[in-house]
This record gives C-alpha cells, structure tokens and sequence, in this order.
C-alpha cells in the first residue's frame, strides 16, 4: 500500500471539502433565499462540474489557468509556479469538481426549512447572516454531513482532473486513484487489487454511516 | 413526406452497408499521432480498407489487448510491449516486426526565456520542470530517463520531473507552458503546430538504447488479410521515406 498516496488523498480531500464548505454555504443561502431571475443560472452553473468531463476540466485549468495566459501568468506569480504540476491546482481542481456535491445537499437542506420560520425570523428583525447561521444551518445540519460526506469522498475518488494536470508527482500529485491507475497499467495487479479495495472501504463506510443516521431518526427529511 | 419515405429508406440501407465493412482497427503508441493519418487515408487509396487507430502509451494498449480489445494489428514504441502479446499467445505471427526507430529530443517553447535546447540546458537551474513521459510504460519515457542517467543527471533531476501519461501528453505539457523543457519524440517536435512556436535538440542516440519500434498483426484480428496487407505498407520503401520525413527513422 502506497501511504503516501493515500495521505495526500485524504489531505486534498479534507482541505477542499474544508474550502468548499464555507463556499457553499453562502452560496446555497444565495440560492434558497435570493429572489433574482438569475439565480437559475447561478444554479445551473454550480450543477455544471456534474455532467461536464472531469478531462474538460483538467484541460481548462492547464491551458486557460496556464502560464501562457494573463490569468495564469498571475496565478504563476501569486503562487511562484504554475497551477498544474502542484497541489493548489488540486486543490483547485478539486473544489470545481465537487461544487455541486457541497451545494446542492445544502440547498436541498435549507429549503426544506418551513418559509414562515424564516418569515418570523425577518419580522423580529433577523439579518440574512443571522437567518443562515442561527437558523437554517442547525436546521439543515444533517444535509451538511451530507455535503461534507459527498465532497470528501467524491474528491478522494477523483482522477480526470488529477491525471491531466497531476504530472504524477509524489507526495504533491500522486493520489491514491493515480497509484491504482499506474499498478494497472504496469501489469501489478495485486497491488492494484490491494489500492482499490482501500478505496472501496474508504467510501462504502462513511456512506453507509451517513445512510444509517438517516435511517435512525426514522425520516429522510433533511 | 411520403414521397421521401423510399429516400429515406435508401439512406439508411445505404449507411448500413457501408458501417458493415467494419475499419482496420489499429492500436498506435502515441508518437505515431502527427505520423499515421496520412498514412492510413493513402493505405485506403491503395487498397481500398478504411483504418481507424486508437493512441495511447504502449503498455496501456498492451493491457487493452490483454483484456480483449478488439484491435487487428498494434504498433508499439518497442518491441518489448509487442513480445508480451505474443508471449501471451495473442499475436498472429512468433516475434513482432520492427517497423521503424524513434528518436528522442529535447524541446522548449521559443518563449520560454531560455537558452536554445542543448544537454547544456539539462544543468540549467531555469528549468523547473522538465516533462517527460512514464517510463514504467512509454518506451520514450524509458528512453529520457537512460539518457538522463548517462549524463549523470538523473537524480538531481528528478524533483523537477513532471510525468505525462504518454509521449504526446508529455509533448503538450511543455506545448502548453505548464513545462520549461520536455523530453518528446522527434515526430512531435516536426509537428506544424510545434515546428513553430518552440526549437528542439536532437539526444545524442548513444545516451540511450535504441527505440526499436515494433508490430504485431493480432490473433484474433477481424480483418486478418487486410491487417497483414497493412503492415506490408507500412515495410514498403514509399511509406518508410515518409516515415524518416515525420521523425522515424526506417528500418530498411
């Protein structure tokens, strides 16, 4: 077993569900309880990394996030390299790929909390900030296990992305799924046995904790 | 409409038939992207059989074919990848033909603010990153680590090796500017599109084994005769002379 690989999955996943979380928030508040016609597409774009590519993705920020644009050449000089090859870019990459996985449980969430509540909360003089914080976040506290379950494990299993601009670094790009890639491709497939059950526990356990609270509170209400 | 029921039915019979002349499927190593498709659409002039070829590194359509791809005929960077199809029973002929040379370069954009590639430049501190492809399964890759090691360079190069998954996504990584440098093939460098916005530096060959480039035709090749009559092309001297124009080196 390849712990270095596994470490720097864990790490990537952790400090991008980390970011992503306090992104979401304020994004799905946004969307549950903004009133502008363009919040639909403010949604659809969050939706996005769902459907495109990871390999669109990966080749957005190599090309368009290089050092060959005005983005990228600032990019370069905020961080001293370019984004690819490095563990910002994966943390980058990772947090447009997980998005909808971080927003979409909170928005589900917070819009299952009952309008007059937040109504109340608006007549006794409740700013947003409040209403969010004080009010839908503990009451959508299990859609944000859930968001932060399905950010975590979805970055964990993350490999598109990765293989497009990782460059196979280790302990800076080379993640669990590239090892299990790379035990394939070289024809070690006891190993690669070995990796990818590693990752099948790391995802079916928490999955199915997450699943079993459900249950035990006897509803799927959020 | 009903006038163009019959139309349309043709259409359909017509499309039909012609999708059941299944392609020539061919498994390519990477470096033979910018070198093939001329080749294959002057193979169907002559014989009249459509090719269709799938690139990737070597080991990776080794591990394909392994597992049933439905491929006629592989050309390898090498001719180790193409004897353990055939070791694994899977190739129609007792050894894989070698079919050209490749050759390995040094390459970086004109605007990389760099000196011109040399081995020189290899010492450069400048050169953050140098690209280079996988060498557990592109035989370029292996080719650019031996060449490193005989220069005595490899392990103080190796904290700054970006590894690409095949010979010309090492090419587009340097392409890109992601990378200051790369270790690509020669057919990348030759490339209309790299020709022009960087310069290239041909590896001493004595730095590194030779890139002997072999081919199989595959046992359970649905198109045997034309995989067979392909391979013939591609030994013919015409074929050969355009291979040394793309940055192959022939075999005869």
């Amino acid at each position: 077993m390849d712990w270095q690989a596994l470490a720097l999955s864990l790490r990537l996943a952790a400090i991008t569900t980390a970011i992503l979380l306090a992104v979401a928030i304020p994004l799905a508040a946004l969307l549950v309880l903004g009133r502008s016609r363009w919040l639909a597409a403010l949604e659809a774009l969050t939706a996005l990394p769902l459907v495109l590519p990871p390999t669109v993705l990966g080749f957005f920020l190599l090309v368009l996030l290089g050092p060959r644009t005005v983005v990228g050449r600032g990019i370069t000089a905020l961080l001293g390299h370019p984004l690819a090859f490095s563990f910002s870019g994966l943390v980058v990459g990772s947090m447009i790929y997980s998005l909808p996985f971080a927003v979409q449980p909170i928005v589900a969430g917070f819009s299952a909390v009952e309008t007059s509540l937040v109504d109340a909360a608006r007549l006794l003089g409740a700013g947003p900030v409040r209403i969010v914080y004080s009010l839908l976040v503990p009451l959508a506290r299990r859609s944000l296990l859930t968001a932060i379950v399905l950010s975590f494990l979805h970055t964990v299993g993350e490999f598109g992305v990765v293989l497009m601009l990782g460059g196979d670094i280790p302990g800076a790009t080379r993640t669990l799924s590239i090892v299990l890639y790379n035990q394939v491709e070289n024809f070690d497939y006891a190993s690669a046995n070995r990796t990818a059950a590693m990752l099948l526990a790391l995802s079916i356990v928490p999955l199915a904790l997450i699943y079993a609270a459900g249950k035990s509170r006897g509803g799927r209400r959020a | 409409m009903r006038k163009q029921i019959p139309v349309l039915l043709l259409t359909i019979l017509s499309v039909s038939l012609a999708c059941a002349q299944t392609p020539l499927r061919i498994a390519a190593a990477a470096d033979l992207q910018p070198v093939l498709p001329p080749i294959l659409e002057e193979f169907r002039q002559a014989t009249g059989v459509r090719a269709e070829a799938s690139y990737e590194a070597s080991a990776m359509l080794t591990t394909q074919i392994r597992n049933g791809a439905p491929y006629d005929v592989f050309l390898a960077a090498d001719l180790g990848y193409p004897q353990r199809v055939v070791d694994a029973g899977l190739a129609a002929s007792a050894a894989p033909v070698p079919y050209a040379r490749g050759t390995l370069v040094l390459w970086t954009r004109k605007d990389a603010h760099l000196p011109p590639p040399s081995l020189e430049l290899l010492r450069n501190l400048a050169v953050k990153r140098l690209s280079i492809a996988n060498p557990e399964r592109a035989p370029y890759g292996r080719a650019a680590v031996a060449a490193l090691t005989s220069l005595g360079l490899y392990e103080a190069l190796k904290p700054r090796l970006v590894t690409a998954e095949n010979i010309g996504q090492a090419a587009q990584f340097v392409d890109s500017g992601n990378a200051d440098a790369g270790l690509i093939s020669l057919t990348a460098a030759l490339t209309p599109r790299m020709t022009a916005s960087g310069s290239y530096f041909v590896m001493p060959r004595n730095l590194y084994p030779p890139i002997e480039q072999g081919a199989v035709v595959l046992r359970n090749a649905t198109r045997r005769q034309a995989a067979e009559q392909f391979l013939q092309f591609l030994l013919s001297a015409p074929v050969q002379g355009q291979l040394a124009k793309s940055g192959l080196t022939p075999v005869k």
